[in-house]
């Protein structure tokens, strides 16, 4: 029964992608949305009934009856753990939400928004549950390429330029995967990630392995826009039709991130090279997407635009989680991941709301203009303050986890920079709330006018769309105390695989332990980011109330600063692929002198 | 020296085609290197699976156990070929419709919404 259920996950979407295809225009213009909807829901209730076999014990699935023979792994395998289940449970709930969110979005094309949305499902959730690197790169591929198809969607200038750079950065990365690749198989002579583990804890820092997983990581943190790959994301992000940024920021890229830490934990761990750089160098490009992506946060109008670096923000505060050496810190990532992919795809919901309802997304052009529509304006109020690292729901709870993983006193600069991040872009959300919805804020003059283009997405009724961000972020809300239970059960397999329970093909691993957490932090500690992010809030939309010197010489303060950020965020693919060399060449450098 | 110019070569196509991206000024041309940094994996994954005095993996007029190159290499280099043309069809039907609208390819002239 087991094996019957493995293969579904992606099976199905992977079916139901080709079949929508070929009779779309046999069916009437719904049929592609209902099916879409039945499709994923029916892979998230797999998923659902996956989870309590993987809790017993991970499943592994040779695919074609490949089992590995005397320690040689011939067959391309699943491994379907309690994480790789949850991960994937997750993708498949999220996708159901959009798919119900994005009913009726343009219908002109046919049913091709669903199909590519359902290869994305199908890429997304493969690369979860595949136990072979090649395997894991095709997945990747998949995701990616019905990514870049779907950001251009809408076929305007802004649209492909934004898909265009996404696209040539994400390419370069999957090349250099691909290349990375080559290297391990060079080396270990297998594509297992069991059988590759073998050999790097019988190399012990061999060169060849560890410029493999230098170029193999990058791949993964160029998809998960990390400083100083992540310039990508705020084109893509911005332009890509509303439900697509929602699968975006909710899944993809913290997706890419999940492949990263299960590369560290299952594969390279005990690497002496790779522990260092884990521990120091992506623990500082963590801290640095968190405050970059927050700054840019604070300083955007442009709500979906603003959306994106908050995403940039947060995706770094989980490489915190991942980098720090307690496996405490991986937990509270793979609880930070479900509880940012809620809020932050319920905030991008919203943004299309606006987007179908008022065609735009100008904070300052919008404002006050959105009182009609006030439940949603609850919902991003929400959002903002969740974002903003309010110590209630998964999100809450998971920053906690990185939170106590990381006050360590070395590692205290990293809490002190992921709770400034969070709550620079929790003010921002709560900032465009309060400007939209309630018409706070009043901005004199030129600055009032819209400097974007207009642009606008199929107007339809507002309540199917506002249904599903409500149940998301209900969810988020609610849902903090089962989602750590699962997680902590799941985190034991998850950092301490036993490798050779996979390779006897044989469902008898032992589950592993992640120790004691770490103590809790004061109860105090959250509140005071909270207190900021509700200040920074509160600063801006009360700027008509304040003397104007003291608004204006605040402003001057952070000019120059931001004026070097904008201009290195300037979308031109060239200087992008620069910024990509420069941050490979320090982590080669890195991976080489220790 | 022999076995190290698969690896030289590979790196100089990976190095000539990132240098021709960051100085591209259209984007048909750039598109053209991110293939020549594809062609870098190609010739990595070869080499990897390389054999010396090995002939093809295909043993229908030798008997099995004759010393053969990897083929899983030679699968993989496959996929990846296929993968590399999507990519890049992708990408030029991008550049086509970009170029309806904006009647440039040149990157600098063009630039996503900010």
């Amino acid at each position: 029964m087991t094996d019957l259920l493995v293969p579904l996950p992606i099976a199905l979407p992977l079916a139901a992608a080709a079949i929508l295809l070929i009779f779309a225009h046999v069916w009437s213009a719904r049929a592609p949305d209902a099916i879409a909807i039945f499709v994923s829901l029916a892979t998230a209730a797999v998923c659902g009934l996956l989870l309590p076999r993987a809790a017993q014990a991970p499943i592994a699935y040779w695919f074609g009856g490949w089992q590995p023979h005397h320690g040689l792994t011939l067959g391309i395998g699943f491994v379907i753990d309690q994480a790789n289940a949850l991960i994937a449970l997750f993708i498949a709930l999220l996708f159901s939400a959009t798919f119900v969110f994005a009913r009726g979005y343009m219908p002109e094309i046919g049913s091709h928004f669903q199909v590519l949305m359902l290869l994305m499902m199908t890429g997304m959730i493969g690369f979860c549950l595949t136990h072979d690197l090649f395997n894991m790169f095709v997945w990747f591929e998949v995701m990616s390429v019905a990514a870049f198809a779907l950001t251009a969607l809408r076929l305007e200038a802004s649209a492909l330029e934004g898909a265009l750079n996404f696209t040539v950065v994400n390419g370069i990365g999957s090349y250099l995967m691909l290349a990375g690749i080559g290297l391990i198989y060079a080396r270990a002579g297998a594509l297992d990630f069991s059988a590759i583990a073998r050999s790097v804890s019988k190399a012990g820092g061999d060169p060849v392995l560890t410029a493999a997983f230098c170029l193999v990581v990058i791949a993964l943190l160029i998809k998960a826009a990390i400083v100083p790959f992540q310039f990508w994301l705020s084109d893509a992000h911005a332009v890509a039709p509303s439900p697509v940024s929602v699968i975006f920021s909710g899944a993809m890229v913290s997706v890419a991130l999940y492949g990263a830490a299960k590369l560290y934990r299952q594969v390279f761990a005990g690497d002496p090279p790779v522990d260092f750089t884990m521990h120091h160098l992506m623990l500082g490009m963590g801290a640095a997407s968190a405050v970059i992506g927050g700054l840019m946060c604070l300083w955007q109008r442009h709500l979906k635009r603003l959306l994106a670096f908050s995403t940039i923000a947060h995706i770094g505060i989980m490489l915190v989680g991942i980098s720090l050496p307690s496996a405490a810190g991986t937990m509270g990532m793979m609880v930070y991941l479900f509880g940012h992919g809620l809020v932050k795809a319920s905030a991008f919901m919203i943004a299309g709301i606006l987007l179908a309802t008022y065609g735009g997304v100008d904070e300052i052009g919008l404002r006050g203009l959105a009182r009609p529509i006030w439940p949603a304006g609850i919902v991003l109020a929400l959002a903002g303050l969740l974002l903003g690292g309010a110590p209630i729901g998964i999100m809450g709870e998971g920053a906690s986890l990185i939170g106590s993983a990381a006050s360590k006193p070395g590692d205290l600069w990293a809490f002190a920079a992921i709770t400034f991040a969070s709550a620079l872009t929790g003010g921002a959300v709560l900032r465009a709330a309060g400007r939209i919805f309630l018409g706070l804020g009043r901005v004199p003059g030129d600055e009032a006018l819209a400097p974007t283009e207009p642009e606008a997405e199929r107007h339809r009724p507002f309540w199917p769309m506002f249904a599903p961000c409500a149940v998301l972020v209900a969810a988020a809300l609610a849902g903090g105390g089962s989602v750590v239970r699962l997680v902590q059960h799941a985190a034991g397999s998850f950092v301490h695989p036993d490798a050779a329970g996979v390779l006897r093909g044989a469902a008898s691993l032992a589950r592993g332990d992640i120790g004691p957490l770490p103590p809790d932090l004061h109860p105090l500690v959250p509140w005071c980011g909270f207190a900021l992010a509700i200040g920074l809030a509160a600063w801006d939309l009360s700027r008509q109330y304040l003397p104007h010197r003291l608004h204006e010489s605040a402003r001057m303060l952070a000019v120059p600063l931001r004026l070097t950020l904008d201009a290195a965020h300037n979308g031109i693919i060239g200087d992008y692929v620069t910024w990509m060399i420069a941050g490979l060449a320090v982590m080669a450098a890195v991976l080489a002198l220790t | 020296m022999i076995a190290l110019l698969p690896w030289l070569v590979a790196a100089w196509l990976l190095g000539i085609g990132l240098y021709g991206i960051v100085t591209s000024r259209n984007y048909i041309h750039l598109i053209g290197c991110l293939n020549v940094v594809q062609s870098a994996t190609y010739v990595i994954l070869l080499c990897v699976g390389y054999r010396w005095n090995a002939g093809p993996p295909i043993f229908d007029p030798h008997p099995p156990g004759t010393p053969a190159v990897d083929p899983v290499v030679q699968a993989l280099v496959l996929t990846d070929i296929v993968i590399g043309a999507t990519v890049a069809a992708l990408l030029l039907a991008l550049a086509v419709q970009l170029h309806k609208r904006k009647g440039t390819l040149d990157p600098e002239a063009l630039r996503p919404m900010r």
